[in-house]
């Protein structure tokens, strides 16, 4: 099978979670709904000096994405294992490789949609300037997401046989995203300084690394993972 | 089958008294070491501390590799190495966690802060402490030691993070100071010892799993055989 085959492949499938999103309307309103909630929330927390603002309300951003992203990554896994779909797709000629870099490009489109919802809301509520560096705000945003795709794709698949799956995914993945909040909160609060520069690009770099490194380790693994 | 059950009878006879003298020449080094200029005697503790946090290391070093071995077998030998590991892995790490915390107290003055090797440590823990609740989730062996393998492999990323975190990162923990010979003798002695007692209960925690495989299948054989028990041997027992 060639590489075009294999990403007509992710093509279809990729469709088919968007449609099935799209119609059923089940994952992405919770997540608008609960990251714009949680950032609300955590607004209320930030009536700090000027100077504390940006490191606080950067990481806030990162972890409200963070727990409103993890209802889209549960979702796609959830969605596939109702009604039969899981058996359908294995009856099918696909590799779990296939099957893991479609679910990755759906959760990365939902975290993306969702920043792209959560970043002016929260400059607003928070005060926060992030306008002034768009295109590094988007550089930011995209290694960011992809990371957390990459990680949050990779466990959803290892906990979809578990009766407590939610539970044990938000156990696992947590501790996982660790560097890459930390990473993307420091970038984020960088561009908030106007300081784009030499560090800035440091912690981007982390960010690519740690998307390249899970999005990796998950294609190759995915294969054990679908085994039946 | 007779020479197989011997082996495993000398095991200990030969295992143990190093590891006894092991453990002990490490407690004797560790009391016989000199006091810390600031600390006094408190300092001790960083012979334990680094001794289980190496141990941990390695352990959980080990456990990434039998997860690779299992997925590219299938053999359930590999996920028992891997889950043995795991369990010593688990019970260095909370140590290390513990130690830390107690020698931060009289070093720092405080029983926790936000440093990278600590932060990397605690996430290294709490990732293997989610590896038992994820295996404990699945009742097929086979489908629990391939999740197991994969959580194993992916939770090896934080090895080197924790190992070059203080080089990496600034922070506040000790990066190899630098220390009196009986200090070190002392460090050595403790890490020896802490290491020969790991591996035995490593050794024989595997050969438990082994053991309770065994029953298992045997057990198994006899609900095939229609609860027949007559049917077992003596060498199936072996």
């Amino acid at each position: 099978m060639n590489v075009l085959d294999t990403a007509k492949q992710v093509g279809w499938l990729l469709h088919k979670d968007l449609v099935v999103e799209y119609r059923s309307r089940l994952a992405w309103p919770v997540m608008f709904l609960l990251g714009i909630i949680v950032t609300i929330v955590f607004s209320l927390q930030t009536s700090l000096p000027r100077e504390y603002l940006p490191s606080t309300a950067s990481t806030m951003l990162w972890l409200a994405t963070m727990f409103a992203g993890l209802v889209a990554i549960d979702r796609t896994g959830i969605a596939e294992d109702q009604d039969g779909c899981s058996v359908g797709l294995s009856l099918y000629p696909l590799s779990g490789s296939t099957i893991y870099v479609a679910k990755f490009l759906v959760n990365l489109c939902a975290i993306l949609v969702l920043l792209g919802v959560l970043v002016p809301i929260f400059s607003l509520v928070t005060d926060l300037s992030l306008a002034k560096h768009v295109g590094a705000m988007v550089i930011v945003a995209v290694t960011g997401s992809a990371g957390l795709a990459a990680v949050g794709t990779l466990v959803s698949n290892l906990t979809r046989d578990l009766q407590q799956r939610g539970a044990v995914l938000s156990v696992l993945l947590l501790p996982l995203l660790v560097p890459l909040i930390l990473a993307a909160s420091e970038a984020t609060r960088l561009i908030a300084v106007d300081e784009v520069g030499t560090q800035w690009w440091r912690w981007v770099q982390l960010l690519v690394a740690f998307a390249i490194d899970f999005a990796t380790v998950g294609i190759v693994l995915s294969h054990y993972l679908r085994e039946e | 089958m007779f020479s197989k059950g011997t082996s495993r009878l000398e095991l200990p006879f030969i295992m143990v008294p190093v590891v006894a003298v092991l453990v002990a020449w490490g407690f004797v080094a560790v009391g016989n070491a000199p006091a810390e200029l600031t600390m006094g005697s408190a300092h001790r503790i960083l012979y334990v501390h680094v001794s289980v946090a190496w141990v941990g290391l390695v352990a959980f070093s080990l456990m990434a590799v039998c997860g690779l071995g299992y997925l590219l077998t299938s053999k359930m030998k590999w996920d028992h190495w891997g889950q043995a590991s795991a369990e010593i892995g688990w019970i260095c790490s909370t140590l290390t966690l513990l130690t830390g915390s107690l020698w931060a107290h009289f070093a720092w003055g405080t029983w926790w802060t936000w440093d990278p090797r600590l932060l990397t440590s605690f996430v290294l823990w709490a990732l293997f402490s989610g590896y038992f609740i994820l295996r404990a989730g699945v009742d097929e062996p086979h489908r629990r030691a391939t999740l197991g393998a994969v959580l194993a492999v992916i939770g090896f990323a934080d090895v080197p993070l924790v190992t070059m975190a203080t080089r990496w990162y600034r922070g506040i923990h000790p990066v190899s100071p630098e220390m009196d010979p009986m200090m070190q003798h002392a460090l050595l002695a403790c890490a020896l010892g802490v290491s020969a007692m790991m591996a035995l209960l490593l050794i024989y925690r595997c050969r438990q799993l082994d053991l309770e495989k065994q029953i298992l299948d045997l057990k198994m054989d006899v609900t095939d055989q229609g609860g027949k028990c007559h049917g077992i041997s003596r060498s199936s027992l072996s």
